[in-house]
């Protein structure tokens, strides 16, 4: 086999990057074709995702690597892509000159992300991480009425560079120590020097650029404000696609120190403890419903990160699993804000009163994947939280996870806010009726579908994940 | 599925007990509207399980060792919970009674119930209940036999209530359920108790450690106890008996099948189920011994003041059942199950006839059927006539040699007060079925100077005569509306027929079960022949004891006769010359009124007091502050979250610096 076949998904993706710069080249924008091709483009991009699964192997000088472990996220990046271009028929939040640019830095930052889950090299990490980030920092600042919001896209562009900054630092320390930029060698040496403080600082630091993208407290201040001020479908973007890459780095980094050092631990489990607590507590009293879920992911980052401290092939799988649901939930809440918000504007949670009357289908897919982030069963969001706990539990670590069980039940109240406005409360005038094309329908109910088979049947996925994190240390 | 249909046994005892609730589920969902068909579908189910019953009975009847199929449930470290099958020659037996009466009940009820406007929903809960009836029966562990003895209990409050229009209805259903579920507390903390200090609750488990004292006395005697509780409750009775005559508040064949052959029943047939668990605690069986008596003797003068035909048969299944506790806790294990199995037929028997008079007359006074000419019924008149002379205790019917059976029981046990007990009860029975046969059969002459009202001054339930009136009419009413598709005679000829038919064949039941004993007691005993051995030769053996059986019952009926039957009878009772005693009787002993004020008094004024206060100071006090801080500790951490962006840089430096620092140091 050539070895350029490994590259293809994100071979694949510069392609319809440079689509998409082409037409960006015109002079008379249709929103409605762009729209079309995208779909279409980025539907064959979740083909190729799926057909280049199974494929192994390293390219670049072993600074990239193609293995199960990568290529799971490359399908779920390639999914949440796919699914936020196909909310796209409405993108009302964008100037419609600016389309297709949208579709291009979509498509561009998700081939930085795709290069990141399989970058094994610190400095191809970096580029990776970077290419994404800049991606991300133009698609906010994309907003129609920027003189509003434009201060959200320097705010995010400002903390992130921040972030960036702690991460070279981070990088060099990590460089300094062992003389190499490879993960493979990396992970041979650095478990025996956790317990030099120089180590686990450098770690630490390089860590705090990944904990950034997934919103980990202390470094999630950009999150409710870029929630709120991007236009929906990126910060769909950001809270689905974006967060898959994040898991997949933060997995991988973390599994370097190979869990030999408690120190490192305890400040992992300090942080995720952090996260879930601030983000559901100021969660309670948020009003913008994107905000109250920028607030969640921070939560939900800390909820992922028990898994991950659990520092075992089950506890990296279980944190695939969550990311998984995650993806899964999270979108199909983003994807009824976007259709209840179709001009673009920021959604109140009173807003969405009577909805089980405007759109029975979207209130339940609303309230399945709130329930779904709760944690109640029968959802994918029950089972993604058992497996957690449970990896966590298998380590000992009961605090935690019962820390981690009040959390998901004051969130709880928060998301049962959002279901008692769709379900009962009456508005106090009426909203427009929701339009609801049918692949938003056959999209609301394959999420609808997915979210309580993948949570009753999950035997097969966790199947997929163990194998995947069993790749991840070959 | 495959492994279903290799065991043709499996195969019926699945099919026995999951069909009526198959027809259940499809009456709810999809032929409410339907009741025709609904009844049908009901029928069909509740006969299929009847054919599988006996198949499993013919299949099995000559098998030693019960057959058991049993899956785990629950498995919580070395407590598993099983969910199975369980038959014995006690389950057979009891499997078949239950389909053979739900069965005629069910086809009784299709004249009996015509036009009705819940007759699909009645179906439905017939269903509900022999599903229910039925898994509880073929219950391999006392859990199972739990869930399914509250979901009979369930169908029971759901059928009293069956006419939930009417206020004393739904009053009853709610009585009924609160009672029983008294006593099943009792019985799931006995369960609890018995989880704890022995771990297994599989009934043959439990027999055998109980009998081969594998298990603490003293832990015996207490669960035993607790058990019983449930016994209490679910059998009515002393000191939880008053729910069962409220319960005849739902229609007859209800009480027919429910509250007389196999419902109440569970109770006994859950005390012999676990019969060896019992015998293990002398202590546990004295005290269900005296309070079975209590039970038979109370209900038995109750029954001898009241004019309301069911109410009369009411008291007396209370007081059957408290005769059958006293067999079963005198150590008769046989002689219980059979007057159990025997009560089952003709009281189902009696029910059924008086359902037809009630459907007739609209009445359910005794002295209304009467003077309404109830002798001209001559079907119904004849068996209930049977049925009564077996409630009595005159050979040659069923009931005879079930009585005989527990009569010679008592006369074993060294102490003989259960027995004169036994004989006054016997002699009470006789003097009220036979109050009732004679004042239907020779009614009295309408007496000017007797105003209607002072006869029964004392009733309580006047209104409620009233009212069963009225909603008899209805029904009966629209049996007419529904007959006359079918043009008008044949539809009330089928109507009759419906209803004769189950009269008849249990009549027959009735006539030829009694000369069963010896093959039933040799299939119900069996290979435990030693363990209880000798138990049925009492019967034969003492003549003294025949005769004075027997004679007891003579008499009752002689003295029914001298008050009510003779020409120029009074039928007045020696009851009316004593007032007192009569408004005791009629009263239920002031049982319902001391059981009132103990509610109010130490319930609702002691303890729901204390809780409420708990419940809105503590609890909800408690939740609210826990919500406000929670919320308020949001607010405060929002803090950390201002729009100023160097100061946001600034708590991120400062964390990851606190952190530096903290490993560096």
């Amino acid at each position: 086999m050539m070895k350029w076949v490994l590259f293809i998904p994100e071979l694949y993706y510069v392609l319809m990057a440079v689509v998409f710069f082409a037409l960006s080249l015109q002079r008379k924008s249709e929103p409605r074709r762009l729209y079309t091709w995208a779909v279409i483009l980025s539907g064959v991009g979740v083909l190729v995702a799926v057909l280049s699964a199974r494929l192994e192997g390293m390219v670049f000088f072993d600074a990239y690597r193609v293995d199960l472990y990568s290529q799971v996220f490359k399908l779920l990046l390639a999914l949440g892509t796919f699914w936020v271009v196909l909310t796209c028929s409405e993108l009302e939040g964008i100037d419609s000159r600016q389309h297709a640019e949208f579709y291009l830095f979509t498509f561009i930052c998700t081939l930085g992300m795709m290069m990141l889950v399989s970058a094994v090299e610190l400095l191809t990490i970096y580029i990776s991480v970077e290419l994404s980030s800049y991606c991300l920092y133009l698609l906010v600042a994309m907003r129609r009425k920027t003189d509003e919001f434009a201060e959200t896209g320097i705010k995010y562009f400002m903390v992130g560079s921040t972030a960036s900054g702690f991460m070279v630092f981070g990088i060099s320390y990590l460089f300094g120590m062992t003389h190499t930029t490879y993960v493979a060698e990396l992970m041979k040496v650095l478990p025996g020097m956790m317990t030099e403080p120089a180590a686990i600082v450098g770690l630490v630091l390089a860590l705090s650029g990944f904990f950034f993208k997934q919103a980990l407290f202390p470094f999630h201040i950009w999150a409710p404000d870029v929630y709120q001020g991007a236009a929906n479908q990126v910060t769909t973007y950001i809270a689905t696609a974006s967060k898959m890459a994040a898991a997949a780095i933060v997995i991988r980094f973390v599994g370097f120190s190979g869990g030999e050092s408690a120190v490192f631990i305890k400040l992992l489990v300090v942080l995720s403890i952090l996260s879930m607590t601030f983000g559901n507590l100021v969660a309670i009293i948020q009003k913008d419903i994107k905000r109250l879920l920028a607030y969640s992911s921070i939560a939900h980052a800390g909820y992922m990160m028990i898994g991950i401290l659990s520092m075992t092939q089950r506890g990296y799988a279980s944190a695939i699993y969550y990311a998984l649901a995650y993806l899964i939930m999270n979108f199909a809440c983003f994807m009824v804000i976007l259709k209840i918000a179709d001009d673009g504007h920021n959604l109140k949670i009173k807003e969405l009163a009577g909805l089980h009357k405007r759109s029975p289908l979207l209130a339940m897919t609303l309230m399945l994947g709130l329930f779904g982030l709760a944690g109640i069963p029968p959802t994918v969001g029950f089972t993604g939280k058992f497996l957690v706990f449970a990896a966590a539990l298998e380590q000992g670590y009961l605090t935690l996870v019962i820390i981690g069980m009040i959390n998901a039940t004051i969130s709880l109240y928060y998301y049962l806010i959002v279901i008692k406005a769709a379900y009962l409360l009456e508005p106090v005038n009426p909203y427009p009726p929701v339009r609801v094309d049918k692949w938003t329908k056959s999209l609301a109910i394959f999420l609808v579908i997915a979210m309580v088979y993948v949570g009753i049947f999950p035997d097969q996925f966790v199947a997929l994940t163990e194998a995947a994190a069993r790749s991840l240390f070959i | 599925m495959s492994w279903l249909f290799k065991d043709p046994v499996l195969l019926a005892a699945v099919l026995c007990t999951w069909l009526p609730f198959l027809s259940m589920a499809v009456i709810l969902i999809f032929t409410r509207h339907k009741p025709q068909l609904s009844s049908y579908i009901s029928i069909g189910a509740v006969s299929t399980s009847l054919i599988c019953a006996l198949y499993l009975l013919i299949k099995l009847v000559h098998v030693g060792e019960p057959v058991e199929y049993r899956t785990a449930w629950l498995i919580a470290d070395d407590i598993i919970i099983p969910f199975g099958y369980l038959f014995d020659p006690l389950s057979l037996l009891m499997l078949l009674i239950v389909a053979v009466i739900s069965f005629l009940v069910q086809v009784y009820s299709l004249g009996y119930m015509a036009g009705d406007p819940g007759f699909s929903r009645y179906y439905a809960f017939q269903s509900l209940f022999a599903w229910a009836m039925m898994d509880m029966v073929i219950a391999p562990g006392m859990l199972q036999l739990y869930i399914f003895w509250e979901l009979v209990g369930l169908a029971s409050y759901l059928l009293i209530g069956f006419y939930y229009e009417k206020w004393s209805a739904g009053q009853a259903g709610k009585k009924a359920f609160v009672m029983t579920r008294l006593g099943d507390i009792g019985f799931f903390l006995g369960l609890i108790l018995l989880v704890l200090g022995f771990g297994d609750l599989g009934i043959v488990a439990m027999n055998e450690a109980a009998q081969a004292q594998a298990i603490p006395s003293y832990l015996i005697t207490a669960s035993a106890l607790l058990i019983f509780c449930g016994v209490i409750g679910k059998s009515a009775q002393f000191p939880l008996l008053t729910w069962l005559p409220d319960a005849m508040e739902g229609p007859t064949p209800v009480s027919a099948l429910l509250h007389s052959a196999t419902m109440v029943a569970a109770g006994v047939y859950m005390f012999s189920r676990i019969f060896p668990f019992f015998a293990a605690s002398p202590t546990a069986m004295a005290i269900a011994l005296a309070i079975g008596t209590i039970t038979m003797l109370l209900s038995s003068t109750m029954a001898m003041a009241t004019y309301d035909i069911k109410q009369v048969w009411a008291y007396s299944t209370v007081s059957q059942l408290g005769f059958m506790v006293m067999g079963l806790a005198a150590g008769g294990y046989f002689a219980g199950v059979f007057h159990l199995t025997t009560h089952a037929g003709f009281k189902a028997l009696l029910f059924l006839c008086s359902g037809v008079f009630i459907h007739e007359y609209h009445s359910n006074d005794m002295r209304d059927i009467g003077k309404g000419g109830g002798r001209s019924l001559k079907i119904p008149m004849v068996c209930m006539t049977v049925g009564a002379l077996a409630l009595s205790g005159v050979f040659p019917f069923s009931g005879f040699f079930s009585k005989e059976a527990i009569m010679g029981v008592l006369a074993a046990y060294p102490n003989k007060i259960w027995l004169l007990a036994g004989l006054l009860g016997a002699l009470m029975t006789a003097y009220y079925s036979f109050r009732l046969i004679f004042m239907i059969l020779f009614p009295k002459k309408v007496d000017a100077t007797m105003p209607h009202d002072a006869v029964h001054y004392h009733q309580e339930k006047d209104d409620k005569i009233q009212i069963d009136h009225e909603e008899a009419a209805a029904g009966h009413g629209a049996a007419h509306g529904h007959g006359s598709s079918h043009g008008h005679e044949e539809g009330h000829g089928n109507v009759f027929w419906y209803m004769a038919w189950p009269l008849i064949i249990l009549t027959t039941i009735t006539l030829v079960l009694g000369f069963f004993q010896h093959s039933l007691e040799g299939f119900l005993l069996g290979h435990a022949a030693d363990a209880h051995g000798g138990e049925g030769g009492h019967g034969a053996g003492h003549y003294a004891l025949l005769i004075a059986a027997v004679s007891m019952g003579l008499a009752g009926i002689a003295w029914a006769y001298y008050e009510f039957g003779r020409k120029g009878a009074s039928q007045e009772g020696f009851l009316a010359r004593l007032p007192k005693t009569q408004a005791l009787f009629a009263n239920r002993w002031y049982i319902d009124r001391f059981l009132r004020r103990f509610l109010d008094r130490a319930i609702y004024g002691g303890l729901t007091n204390v809780f409420t206060r708990n419940d809105r100071r503590v609890i909800d006090g408690g939740i609210d502050g826990f919500c406000l801080f929670t919320i308020g500790s949001g607010r405060l951490f929002s803090f950390l979250q201002s729009g100023m962006l160097q100061y946001n840089l600034l708590v991120m430096v400062a964390a990851v610096g606190l952190v530096v620092l903290y490993f560096v140091v």
